[in-house]
């Protein structure tokens, strides 16, 4: 109910239709030009060093909005999520949807202690080079440099981009024989990944 | 009626090897894929694939040639038990290589490539029982031969890896495009493109330097989408919140709102 709420709340602040105090609108936000936005985000990391605000790795336990994880480098990190902390797992989802054995990209702030407190949390996300061999009800079979991987269409959510047009979620444009590049969320140890967005021509 | 079937052993054999033997020759830069670069080390791979191009020549002239000796059917057997070697040390030592058998095609060594090189194996101790030269053996019994060949090069090619692109990709094309699996699916306005026309927005870049995570949430209200990040304002923590056009792309009319998180908690109250 709380969550409902909140939606009402947050969509009457955008919309406008409800008054809230203390909102900033979008005329008082200062300059539109991208100049500013670029100019707003500083890199604080040399190229070539590690990013102490970016973990990679699997999940060993999760509990309670605390995540550890080990990468590939054998070390150990606690990462932290909290409710303003995003989530992505096919499509953003909750906190509560990170399990033991999922793959993970985190980005946050490290604080003193070592924690990671995560400002956005990918879990099993993939992003392949592929060609299709095959198309069925709901899954794409695809060849990944000779590897293969079962694709699984996931209703409501796969979309595809045709030539870099915006995202349908008609995929029958796609063929057989041809190349594509698909972001999905990897099944942990297994080749299937269910799918969420499909780049391909048309 | 079983040595007709073993005298055209001779000629499938000797024709598939021929081919490989041909394939081979033509593009012999093919053998930095297989796993010959690591049975005999980059610098002789090359030297290597085209000596066993020349080994399958002249067995696949020989066996194709009169007359029929039991000896050539022996060589091509061995032959193909030496490819299941091959086979199993390119599956053991060098899995992401190529087969290389029958072409330049990325095919990593698969059971398709075994089951291949022991029906090789097969024809080749079959052909040892052959009793007269194979064109002799047709004339004999046409129908009995030629059905057998065409099957035997059938499974041949259904066993190739490297010919998917010929026979198999096409039949599949064809399948889809008679009907498409994946046509029939309820039409809804995918989250990426909302989130793609986000991004191209005078809103979303006017507080890009502002937000701390990625997408947190999403729902629709009416002909909007709205969606939600974490954002970081001089004045602390706060949600940014933007409406997108949800049925056309209009990404100058997306509106943004930065609602202080202290300001939520009064509303949960």
């Amino acid at each position: 109910m709380e969550s409902l709420d909140r939606r009402k709340f947050l969509s009457g602040a955008v919309l406008g239709t409800a008054a809230v105090t203390g909102v900033v609108g979008a005329s008082t936000l200062g300059s539109f030009a991208p100049e500013a936005a670029a100019a707003q985000r500083k890199h604080s990391v040399a190229a070539g060093e590690i990013d102490p605000n970016f973990v990679e790795g699997r999940v060993i336990s999760a509990q309670k909005g605390m995540l550890l994880v080990t990468s590939m480098d054998k070390s150990m990190h606690r990462i932290q999520l909290t409710g303003a902390t995003s989530v992505w797992k096919l499509r953003p989802t909750t906190a509560d949807q990170a399990k033991v054995g999922d793959g993970l990209y985190a980005r946050g702030v490290r604080m003193a202690d070592g924690t990671l407190a995560a400002d956005a949390v990918w879990l099993n996300i993939v992003n392949l080079t592929v060609h299709i061999t095959s198309i069925g009800k709901d899954v794409m079979h695809l060849d990944h440099h000779g590897d293969r991987i079962v694709g699984h269409v996931v209703a409501g959510t796969t979309a595809a981009v045709y030539n870099s047009t915006p995202a349908v979620s008609d995929l029958s444009l796609l063929q057989v024989g041809k190349h594509a590049q698909v972001i999905g969320a990897w099944r942990p140890d297994t080749n299937e990944v269910d799918l969420a967005t499909v780049y391909a021509a048309a | 009626m079983i040595e007709s079937f073993a005298s055209v052993q001779q000629v499938l054999l000797g024709g598939v090897l021929l081919w490989a033997a041909v394939v081979k020759l033509r593009k012999p830069q093919a053998a930095g894929r297989t796993a010959l670069k690591r049975l005999v080390g980059e610098k002789y791979a090359v030297a290597a694939y085209r000596a066993v191009a020349c080994a399958e020549l002249v067995l696949g002239a020989l066996l194709v040639a009169p007359p029929a000796v039991a000896v050539e059917a022996y060589l091509g057997a061995a032959l193909g038990v030496g490819m299941l070697g091959y086979l199993g040390y390119a599956k053991l030592k060098a899995p992401e290589s190529s087969c290389g058998c029958l072409g330049d095609k990325e095919t990593p060594v698969r059971a398709r490539g075994f089951l291949r090189a022991g029906v090789m194996a097969a024809a080749g101790v079959l052909a040892a029982f052959a009793t007269a030269w194979w064109p002799v053996a047709i004339v004999d019994r046409p129908l009995a031969t030629i059905g057998l060949l065409v099957a035997e090069a059938a499974l041949i090619v259904a066993l190739s890896p490297e010919l998917d692109h010929r026979w198999l990709l096409p039949l599949r094309r064809w399948r889809v495009r008679l009907s498409h699996p994946l046509a029939s699916r309820m039409d809804v306005i995918p989250l990426e493109s909302s989130v793609q026309q986000l991004r191209k927005s005078d809103a979303f870049l006017s507080v890009f330097g502002q937000l701390r995570s990625d997408l947190l949430d999403s729902w629709e209200e009416g002909e909007w989408r709205i969606m939600t990040y974490a954002a970081r304002t001089d004045a602390g923590p706060a949600t940014a919140v933007f409406a997108v056009p949800l049925l056309d792309y209009r990404p100058d009319d997306v509106r943004v709102a930065l609602v202080p998180e202290a300001e939520e908690a009064l509303t949960r109250t």
